[in-house]
């Protein structure tokens, strides 16, 4: 890019954000802002395999010259940078998702939009905030909560006020305290909504409260099924959360969440062992709160879901314990806790244990060769079709972590890959042309190359092999057959790991 | 190193070989919530004309105007299910009348979820009731092809079985742009695949021979037998899918199929004639094709709750408490309408004004697992269920 370009994509990127017209953004705006396809970059070398593995797990995969840019701060400035994703510019990111107007919404007036309004646009800004935005991991960690206070948008009207509770609870703690954002979810109209909660009020005679978002609360979101919770404590928990609802349909200020004295079970509670004295009406609620995160189950059991997140589905015990040990020495501070996990020798010695799931797979494919998409339908259509359309999961426990369910997969994964290649999922492409001359690929053959690129790391000899022995055997033009191979690669076993 | 296609083929027939003879059964699931009702009609209820003064589908027995065909002397078949009337002649099909589950939120989300999960949310039992029924299945049984959802993702009573794959037509997965270099990525990736870990190495191996089995499929043009004329719908395509993988025998075992649009709250008939045509000339085209090989094929059709039992001012139902299932396949004891009719008359209603619920939806899926689908522990499948089989089999 020359001068005169430089200052062009400069005032375009201004008008750009001035409208905030989705239509408008484009390559321009993007490699003013710098998350365009470098025009040079390098591939994986040799030494380099501890920084793929970071990207591979701390992000969605590397972006075409993030390699570089890990090697050149280090990887522990990275994580740290990386840490504090407020201090990282990500204006193009920002310009690619300016357009849904839901986002930015109170919940009631979500209500002013059509269902499948709400859902797409929530539904993509995920998907192109995962590609794009240069904070990865909290990216990641958005993914992560999204699973851990899993909330379906098929349920009643959880389409509209998903969004607000990915803004407000995930999005807004996905880095700082685990109590914070317990306490956003326990009030979360969506919450409310999904696990019942806005049910729960003092019980008559012969009735009970209703227990569903209680028992979720201790048994998902805090202690673990195996936390040392009974189900008395279950109940005695739906007791002191009693009162707590938000406005339904058809009332004024609709999915207003507030607290109805009335309705709270205002007796004396026992919840874990403790008392919670008689009288505290919505202060039972942060007794609760107060209870259950700095519960030492809660501890171990927010540190194995993060390890088996990071390291492997079945995390060596030592790396929980170094987790748990920083989630209670620091109240729950999640940035600390995340920290441990990424900086830990357990998860250094981790390469290639997990299987992507098919979030991860279709993002890191994205990335890896810099795709320009919109994340139009075309596109979560793959995702849909493999199991995994963002906030589809009806129950609450969030899509699986272990790689069994997602085994069967395999063949829309391969589909999903020729299809990039090939350029034929609507509104999305890739410029593979462009991505060789960038690696300085040799033109006669850039396979090889490539290979490093997808697979970050130097290729077995039977990689290589099967690429070459493809490219012999196929005969299709020279340019169709080289995008094809990426395609090979794409749906190779080393891509489906990380 | 080419040519891994003979040894596919090997591995797809070998599978075969060992499995025991299981049906394939067929769940075709109504979403918006039909109305049995309407579709077939318990026409010696006076109640019934008095509730359905406009909707209503006349006795059998009238002289003009759209009336029912009359299957025991007290249910009809709606005019439009007409080619299911053939089916119930030849003893196939039964009639599964009154029957539900127990939700009682009557909302589509809520009631299609219990059904398709067979549990409540809060039981903690995770994935749906066809996916634990494989699960519950000896991992050596499991073929590339045996649980297939007809449609763009998989639906939730498939949700978390160990083999299981979502299919829209046999088009749509391609490896290449022309055969010759579909082959020379097959044979790429079972090299690659074949040097994987092992759940990566099955896996890609499966996968590998699901492609070869739909390679073939597509490359052989596929004729309904005996004259066959499936509907021309996506509903109509997808029995005509499942017809074409049971007769090449790939090892299916379940297939899902969808039928929606029933939510019929204004305008109904306008709305559930052109349904309920494209259902029962599905179904009808589907038995006429598949020929003796029915006799290895169980058919469920369900939906997520019936309608009020009576009209409401726009022409229209409201979301009610039960409907009717139907019951297809060779080993069926059909020409029956099961039900212990719970009636229409005031007091007999549930609710607002509903059919009650009087067989459990569970009892007739869990008669078909255990009677037709080989193993199952029907007690995972349907947790804390008591299950009382209707005698829907001979």
């Amino acid at each position: 890019m020359n001068r005169r370009d430089f200052i062009k994509a400069g005032s375009a990127a201004s008008a750009l954000l001035a409208t905030g017209c989705e239509k408008l953004r484009g390559k321009v705006g993007d490699w003013f802002l710098g998350a365009g396809v470098p025009d040079r970059f390098a591939v994986a070398a040799a030494g380099m395999d501890e920084h793929v593995h970071l990207l591979n797990r701390a992000a969605f995969g590397p972006w075409p010259g993030d390699l570089e840019r890990v090697a050149h701060v280090g990887a522990d400035k990275w994580i740290e940078e990386q840490l504090f994703p407020d201090s990282i510019d990500d204006l193009a990111c920002q310009i690619r998702t300016r357009g849904f107007e839901t986002l930015h919404l109170p919940p009631g007036e979500m209500y002013e939009y059509k269902k499948p309004v709400v859902e797409k646009e929530l539904t993509r800004f995920t998907l192109l905030r995962a590609v794009y935005s240069k904070r990865q991991l909290f990216e990641v960690l958005v993914e992560f909560w999204t699973d851990h206070f899993n909330i379906h948008i098929g349920k009643a009207d959880c389409a509209w006020l998903k969004s607000p509770d990915d803004r407000d609870t995930i999005r807004a703690h996905a880095l700082g305290r685990f109590r914070d954002m317990v306490k956003a979810s326990a009030l979360s109209p969506a919450m409310l909504v999904y696990l019942d909660g806005r049910e729960n009020r003092k019980a008559g005679p012969g009735e009970k409260p209703n227990e569903n978002y209680a028992r979720e609360l201790l048994e998902l979101h805090t202690l673990g099924v195996h936390g040392g919770y009974t189900q008395k404590d279950v109940m005695e928990v739906a007791r002191c959360l009693t009162g707590w609802t938000c406005r339904r349909e058809n009332q004024l200020m609709k999915a207003k969440v507030e607290f109805h004295r009335g309705q709270h079970d205002d007796g004396e509670k026992t919840v874990l062992g403790r008392r919670i004295a008689p009288g505290g009406m919505e202060n039972d609620l942060e007794q609760v709160l107060d209870i259950v995160c700095s519960h030492p189950s809660t501890a171990n059991y927010i540190a194995e879901k993060l390890c088996r997140r990071f390291i492997g589905d079945a995390p060596p015990a030592s790396a929980v314990a170094k987790a748990a040990k920083t989630f209670q020495d620091t109240s729950g501070s999640i940035r600390s806790t995340v920290k441990t996990v990424l900086t830990c020798e357990e998860f250094r010695a981790s390469k290639g244990q997990k299987l992507k799931r098919p979030f991860r797979f279709v993002v890191s494919a994205l990335r890896a060769l810099g795709a320009d998409t919109n994340a139009s339908p075309a596109l979560l259509r793959y995702l849909g079709a493999m199991g995994q359309a963002p906030f589809q999961h009806p129950t609450p426990d969030g899509y699986p972590d272990e790689a069994m369910p997602w085994l069967g997969t395999m063949l829309w994964r391969w589909n999903f890959a020729l299809a990039l290649v090939t350029n034929n999922i609507g509104g999305t492409s890739v410029d593979l042309p462009r991505l060789a001359k960038a690696m300085s690929a040799p033109e006669s053959d850039p396979a090889p190359m490539f290979l490093r690129l997808v697979l970050g790391r130097e290729p077995l000899p039977v990689e290589q092999e099967a690429v070459a022995s493809y490219l012999s055997a196929s005969p299709l033009e020279p340019h169709q057959k080289r995008a094809e191979a990426v395609g090979l690669m794409l749906a190779s076993p080393g891509f489906q790991r990380c | 190193m080419l040519l891994t296609r003979r040894n596919l083929l090997r591995v797809v027939f070998d599978v075969n070989a060992v499995r025991p003879q299981k049906d394939t059964l067929v769940c075709v699931f109504l979403r918006g919530g039909a109305d049995g009702l309407s579709m077939v009609v318990p026409f010696e209820e006076k109640a019934y004309y008095r509730l359905r003064p406009s909707l209503g589908i006349a006795r059998p027995d009238q002289t003009s105007g759209t009336k029912g065909i009359n299957l025991d002397g007290k249910f009809a078949l709606n005019p439009k299910l007409a080619p299911l009337k053939e089916l119930w002649d030849e003893k196939t099909l039964a009639i599964v009348h009154a029957a539900g589950s127990d939700d009682q939120t009557r909302s589509h989300f809520e009631a299609q979820d219990l059904m398709e999960r067979a549990t409540a949310l809060e039981t903690g039992v995770s994935g749906g009731w066809l996916a634990r029924h494989f699960q519950a299945q000896p991992a050596g049984d499991r073929t590339p092809l045996m649980a297939v959802g007809l449609g763009p993702s998989l639906p939730e009573s498939l949700r978390g079985a160990p083999v299981a794959m979502a299919l829209e037509s046999f088009d749509e997965f391609h490896l290449g742009r022309n055969a010759t270099s579909q082959a020379a990525l097959a044979a790429a990736l079972d090299r690659l695949y074949g040097t994987a870990d092992a759940d990566l190495a099955r896996s890609g191996r499966q996968s590998l021979s699901v492609l070869d089995t739909l390679e073939k499929m597509r490359q052989q043009a596929y004729t309904p037998a005996a004259g066959a004329t499936y509907p021309d719908s996506d509903f109509g395509r997808s029995l005509l899918s499942v017809a074409r993988l049971i007769k090449a025998g790939v090892g299916l075992e379940a297939a899902t199929v969808d039928l929606g649009g029933w939510d019929s709250h204004f305008g109904q008939a306008l709305l559930i004639d052109r349904l309920q045509e494209d259902l029962a000339g599905g179904l009808a085209a589907f038995r006429k094709d598949l020929g003796p090989a029915l006799d290895r094929t169980t058919v469920v059709v369900m939906t997520e709750f019936g309608r009020r039992a009576y009209e409401n001012t726009a022409y229209g139902t409201d979301h009610g408490r039960a409907g009717v299932m139907f019951v297809l396949g060779g080993a069926v004891k059909g020409g029956r309408v099961v039900a212990d009719w719970p009636g229409l008359e005031e007091g007999q209603l549930e609710g607002p004004g509903d059919l009650k619920v009087t067989t459990d939806y569970r009892d007739v899926l869990a008669e078909i697992l255990a009677k037709r689908s080989g193993q199952t522990q029907l007690e995972k499948v349907f947790p804390g269920h008591e299950v009382k089989f209707r005698g829907l089999f001979a």
